[in-house]
């Protein structure tokens, strides 16, 4: 192939790179090859100019700012509004890797799903052994008032984010499970635009399978599961807030779903009926996709000091009046120490072989586990079971003594509270580099989204790749200096 | 709709409305005082007057900084301890604009935001300092580039009615406090200072972009009591106090059809429609009349804007579920708007 934009492209040794190989020794350029799965597009993308990618990461990032999509916002003053930085070069998924995950991501939300009817309804799988009920039962997230209840419409994923990585070894591994209010959606339907507008020739030669029809997806998925018909369903996006680093994705689903956007003060509960404010009176709701945790949902169920929250929501829920998307109590199931679990989950309820394989995790409440991480913290990666956007972990293999010491304590002290991971040498992809003006091997993750309705899982054929935009690191969150990409699925 | 998200939509309207008014206004009083003919402090104080900034500015400057144009142009524009400024109004139009975004078309809600984003940049200030009128002149343009967004790409229905609702009793607020502070200090003139007289009227005709159209309403004829009842009276002019009144009622009227008298918004709708027969009434407007009449339409506009966030805004108490009769559900909590709304002009 030509070399073009490629040039002295090379991921560094033991990775895996999506597009390119032959550079696993992190041998010199000329020896990179294209993947073959992917030869004819990576052509396309070394035959662009450093003009034409800078120009599309200008265009995209004014675009971006233009159109609002930002996240952690204060209003009144300058600067604070930031973009989700966004690469031009897209991340790409041959149609047989699409085949295999979408197989692999059906699998578990189907074992999932049958996990968390059975922690809230029988708990056969104490009585099996298979999940140590103390750690089920003393999950943060687990709401012993919910046993019993069954939501209405009988889904509790509505919308899942599952994170993909793919290992040194090039298989693709569930790192992480989003159960609760996953968000990032509205990125792959932005950046998705944007690439059709900024490079369209190299979209309209690829042969891309089309992700836009997700709101649509999504509104069929809710009013599927309403407690009345389809067709008479009320569905409302419930968000906290304008303040809220996500408000920008509630708004744009709310649009792109036809629906009314939401907060906890404009919803009321009497009788165990949810109504919205309306300029014309109380108007009954029958669907919620509310993107805000169970804890702030309902003060009078949950936290009576929260200020945020529907009152009576949970009771209305209770009573089979009104669907929530997702279910209240799904934070058990995607708990970090219950994930070490979720292949043994796989197998009990469904009997089949695990298609997805996930990253080996050590669970500190298990003696031997704990033993093997605090002799090891220099090579693994802690985190807390309850945190997410990158906080509260140790990244051994980067850490300064004071740190591991710091992990070693807070391990003794709650070990239920943490898990460990090895090192994940995440893959790497072609990633425009605006200050050298070149494309770098920066590290990638993936999330996809499952949609489940009354008839099953759903796979968006798209995705969101998170990468981290600084050389070295592995750490892909928003939050902490990652970007997005545009994801593109191969038509078969 | 959802009360609140009604409610951003109607300051949505304000906002926009109050930016561009204020552009205008300072624009054409630059022009007016570049005559020289008009002291500083004549020129000046009547902008903070019609702002209703006048306290905070004097409080904060002096009285005599009143006369100081630059000074005046640039508390109206940037100070964000004035309200009623151009960036304040354009911040809060651009916050409710993002608290709606859902019932906005993309291209309304990117209009709104890229005024936003441009005002808040260097290459703003650097406009204001270089080229003054330019800078007015894309405040305006930009405004207007909205309000037609919202006519051409948005549904005909509730959102874009309590937008316009609350455009057009800014409208009407505005143009009444206009007139009434410039008749205030133009008016008592000499007689024999004619070519002046027929300038400040003239600016005042540029300021509510109602020169060309009075022209051909008047046959080109210019003086101080014509220019009055146009404003106020004329039902042809689309921001004379009349039209705008009228207008609005029609908005009210088709958020509450006929037949449906259940429906909240009874009592804006009566006042609104009180005020309207009202202004119809005058047909003659004497000079001394002037300023009681103005006053009136300034404090109904702010009753009818009380009795609509009462009633369809979500600010009182709301009528319970069909056959519920168990107790009230609590009044929403405050909301970001709700304060914005408060901070609407005096």
């Amino acid at each position: 192939m030509s070399v073009g934009l490629l040039e002295g492209y090379t991921p560094p040794a033991g990775t895996y790179d999506e597009l390119l190989c032959g550079t696993a020794s992190g041998a010199a350029a000329p020896e990179a090859s294209a993947r073959p799965d992917y030869d004819r597009i990576v052509e396309l993308i070394a035959g662009c100019s450093a003009a034409e990618i800078e120009r599309a990461h200008v265009r995209g990032s004014e675009a971006l700012r233009r159109q609002g999509v930002t996240f952690g916002v204060y209003a009144d003053a300058r600067g604070t509004e930031k973009i989700f930085p966004f690469c031009p070069v897209p991340r790409l998924v041959s149609a047989s890797d699409f085949a295999h995950m979408e197989r692999g991501l059906e699998q578990r939300l189907r074992a999932l799903s049958a996990f968390l009817d059975d922690v809230y309804g029988e708990q056969r799988i104490f009585t099996s052994g298979v999940v140590p009920a103390e750690l089920v039962l003393g999950a943060k997230h687990y709401m012993p008032k919910l046993r019993g209840i069954k939501p209405a419409g009988g889904v509790r994923i509505h919308i899942a984010g599952i994170d993909l990585v793919r290992a040194g070894d090039g298989s693709l591994r569930v790192l992480e499970d989003n159960l609760r209010t996953p968000s990032g959606v509205s990125y792959v339907l932005v950046n998705r635009a944007l690439t059709k507008r900024t490079l369209p020739a190299l979209y309209e030669e690829a042969r891309i399978r089309r992700v836009d029809h997700y709101p649509a997806k999504l509104a069929e998925t809710l009013r599927s599961v309403s407690p009345v018909a389809p067709e008479d369903t009320t569905a409302v996006v419930l968000t906290p807030g304008q303040y809220n680093s996500a408000y920008f994705e509630h708004g744009f689903l709310a649009l792109r779903m036809g629906m009314e956007l939401a907060h906890p003060a404009d919803l009321f509960v009497d009788g165990d009926i949810a109504y919205v404010r309306t300029t014309r009176g109380p108007r009954r709701v029958h669907v919620i996709y509310r993107r805000i945790d169970d804890a702030y949902l309902d003060p009078e169920a949950f936290d009576p000091d929260s200020m945020l929250g529907v009152r009576g929501l949970a009771r209305a829920y209770a009573a089979g009046n009104v669907t929530l998307a997702n279910a209240l109590g799904n934070g058990v199931a995607d708990d970090k120490a219950i994930y070490a679990f979720v292949p043994d989950i796989i197998r009990y309820y469904l009997g089949e072989e695990v298609v997805l394989p996930q990253v080996e995790t050590y669970v500190c409440l298990r003696d031997d586990d704990r033993r093997y991480v605090l002799e090891n913290l220099e090579s693994l990666v802690v985190k807390a079971v309850d945190e997410a956007g990158g906080y509260g972990m140790l990244l051994g293999p980067q850490s300064t003594a004071a740190q591991r010491d710091e992990f070693r304590r807070r391990i003794e002290a709650e070990p239920r509270k943490y898990i460990a991971q090895p090192l994940v040498e995440l893959s790497t992809c072609p990633t425009w580099d605006p200050a050298t003006q070149r494309l770098a091997p920066r590290r990638v993750d993936l999330r996809p989204y499952v949609l489940t309705g009354r008839d099953g899982p759903w796979v968006l054929p798209g995705g969101l790749t998170r990468v981290a935009l600084v050389e070295g690191s592995y750490v892909v969150n928003s939050s902490q200096g990652g970007g997005s990409k545009d994801t593109w699925v191969e038509r078969s | 709709m959802i009360s609140r998200v009604a409610d951003g939509c109607f300051w949505l309207g304000r906002y926009l409305e109050r930016a561009e008014s204020t552009a205008r206004l300072l624009a054409t009083t630059r022009a007016l005082a570049l005559d020289g003919e008009l002291s500083g402090m004549q020129a000046w104080s009547a902008v903070l007057g019609v702002a209703g900034e006048q306290p905070f500015f004097v409080a904060r400057r002096g009285k005599a900084a009143q006369a100081d144009g630059e000074l005046v142009q640039h508390t109206m524009t940037w100070d964000r301890k004035a309200s009623t400024c151009i960036a304040c109004s354009v911040a809060a139009a651009r916050e409710n604009g993002r608290s709606v975004v859902e019932v906005l078309s993309g291209d309304v809600w990117e209009s709104v935001n890229e005024l936003y984003l441009w005002l808040s940049s260097e290459a703003a200030e650097r406009e204001f300092v270089d080229s003054r009128d330019a800078f007015y002149r894309r405040v305006r343009d930009s405004v207007q580039l909205s309000l037609g967004l919202m006519r051409s790409t948005m549904l005909q229905d509730e959102p874009l009615d309590y937008a316009w609702l609350g455009l057009l009793l800014e409208r009407a607020s505005q143009t009444a406090r206009i007139l009434d502070v410039h008749h205030h200090a133009f008016s008592h003139m000499p007689a024999e200072q004619y070519a002046r007289e027929t300038g400040v009227w003239t600016s005042l005709l540029y300021a509510v972009s109602g020169y060309e159209s009075y022209l051909r309403a008047h046959a080109g004829f210019v003086e101080a009591d014509s220019v009055a009842r146009f404003l106020v009276l004329d039902e042809r002019f689309p921001r004379s106090v009349r039209y705008s009144v009228r207008a609005a009622l029609d908005r009210v009227r088709s958020l509450r059809p006929r037949g449906q008298p259940d429906l909240p918004g009874a009592e804006a709708e009566a006042r609104l429609a009180a005020l309207d027969e009202w202004v119809c009434s005058l047909d003659a407007l004497s000079p001394a009349d002037v300023h009681d009449v103005l006053t009136r339409v300034v404090d109904e506009t702010s009753e009818v804007c009380e009795a609509i966030s009462r009633e369809l805004l979500g600010y009182g108490e709301q009528a319970q579920p069909p056959g519920t009769p168990s107790s009230a559900p609590p009044a929403p909590t405050q909301t970001s708007s709700q304060s914005q709304s408060q901070s609407s002009q005096p």
